[in-house]
């Protein structure tokens, strides 16, 4: 028990150790918050240009629209395609190596890769969600005369946002932990502040178990958080 | 009001619509009757440009329907649309559906629309669900909300698209009366349906669609009394 707390000491007392974990955790909570929000950005218009692609009436295909939409969906498959069909890892690497090489803070080049990385599946969850919506929904709208942008504003995707909830709330759980990987181009996040009390201290066990429950209760309290927003939601399926 | 000239469908190689000619004068009421898959739903489909036209001309009120320059929305505006499954906004509520269309397309003011809205509701008699949520209703109410969502923007021409093929029986009736009530109005109507009985009571034409065109088509009375194509009497045979 006295080496619990002696080791406990050496992580977390001595030349206020804590500081890693802290300053870590805010680190990680900064890029995950805003690679979420552009990433949901990026996946919104995304998801939305490859439904208007699909959802085309012949004659609409034919024109220029019709000729622009299709580049713009080609340009779209392209990049959920080769997002998705590497790994976080490499493409953070590329992205401090290659591309951001000049980039003075790596905060920044976190945050623009995990955006990137996120749009990609965030834009095939929204395009599930508003593929989800029967499509009368749209029929109605148009009959109404309204254009297709304004029944996809107030009809569709608000319904399409709720259907796309639970595998939203699962794709910000993946963020947040896939950020730990930021310890490559050496981001102290919180991951990595664990790791280097590790290598200080030679202790594994107590700063490896803290990091890990710290996301756990992080991830505990976004499902919570998910679960009452679902809820609420839900007000208008009241049978 | 609406004249459709050798109108054509194809849904890949199905040819769907053969050649359909049809003039429906203002303040009429056709009903369109045919066996499933006769070509009838597509048919009204097409009057609003739901479905496209693959060849064929339709003009409502003297505007090309079908010129690739006209504006669609601003002719659907003119064409209410009642569907078999109701479709009301699932997110909103019976309110936000009614006036959704007239308060963003900028006709009415919020005040005006929800005031026109209430009125509507109380002639269909759900003026208490005015803040439910369509699932919240039973399949009668929604399609009368249905009915009068489409109202709301003052059409000249209604259509039905089997309105009362997806309700249990018993809840037929009600919706039925507020069309026979729109009718009497004196809406110009084109009503997709089996209801014999409506169109008997209601139609001042009867349209029988079979094979994707056309084949007979009468006053009630004629249509279904003296019908002459041997299709529509084998069909008659089976549904009266």
């Amino acid at each position: 028990m006295n080496g619990l707390i002696e080791k406990f000491t050496q992580d977390f007392i001595v030349d206020d150790r804590w500081k890693f974990i802290t300053k870590g955790l805010g680190v990680t909570l900064e890029v995950t918050a805003l690679a979420l929000v552009f990433g949901v950005i990026i996946g919104l218009i995304i998801g939305i240009i490859r439904c208007a692609h699909d959802q085309q009436n012949a004659n609409e295909r034919r024109g220029v629209k019709g000729a622009i939409l299709n580049f713009l969906n080609l340009i779209c498959q392209l990049y959920v395609t080769v997002i998705r069909g590497t790994p976080a890892l490499v493409q953070l690497l590329i992205m401090y190596f290659i591309i951001l090489v000049s980039a003075q803070s790596k905060v920044m080049v976190a945050v623009v890769t995990f955006s990137i990385n996120s749009g990609a599946y965030v834009a095939e969850i929204f395009r599930g969600g508003i593929m989800s919506i029967d499509k009368g929904q749209m029929e109605a709208g148009r009959s109404l005369g309204l254009n297709y942008v304004q029944t996809m504003t107030y009809t569709i995707i608000p319904q399409a946002m709720k259907a796309c909830l639970p595998a939203l709330a699962n794709e910000l759980i993946t963020l947040l932990k896939e950020t730990s990987i930021c310890g490559y181009i050496g981001l102290n996040e919180l991951t990595r502040g664990g790791d280097i009390i590790r290598g200080t201290t030679f202790d594994a066990l107590l700063p490896l178990f803290c990091v890990a429950i710290i996301y756990l209760v992080i991830v505990m309290l976004l499902s919570y958080l998910m679960s009452l927003i679902e809820r609420r939601l839900r007000k208008s399926d009241n049978r | 009001m609406i004249t459709v000239k050798d109108l054509h469908k194809y849904f890949d190689d199905n040819h769907v619509l053969r050649g359909i000619n049809y003039e429906i004068e203002k303040g009429e009421k056709i009903v369109i009757i045919g066996a499933s898959g006769s070509g009838k739903s597509t048919f009204l489909r097409c009057l609003n440009l739901l479905d496209i036209p693959t060849s064929g001309h339709i003009w409502v009120d003297g505007e090309e329907i079908t010129d690739p320059k006209a504006d669609v929305n601003q002719i659907r505006r003119k064409m209410g649309m009642v569907f078999q499954h109701f479709n009301l906004f699932n997110n909103l509520t019976i309110m936000d559906n009614i006036t959704l269309a007239p308060v963003k397309l900028k006709i009415q003011s919020v005040e005006e629309a929800k005031e026109n809205a209430l009125a509507l509701l109380d002639r269909v008699g759900l003026r208490e669900k005015a803040d439910a949520y369509p699932s919240q209703l039973s399949g009668g109410q929604k399609q009368r909300i249905a009915i009068v969502r489409s109202l709301a923007m003052n059409p000249e021409v209604m259509l039905f698209d089997e309105p009362t093929s997806a309700l249990d029986p018993e809840m037929v009736g009600e919706v039925l009366q507020v069309m026979r009530e729109l009718a009497d109005s004196g809406m110009t109507m084109v009503v997709v349906t089996h209801e014999m009985g409506f169109a008997r009571e209601v139609a001042s034409k009867v349209v029988f669609v079979d094979e994707g065109i056309i084949k007979e088509e009468n006053t009630p009375q004629e249509f279904f009394n003296t019908p002459k194509d041997p299709r529509l009497q084998e069909f008659l045979s089976k549904v009266l």
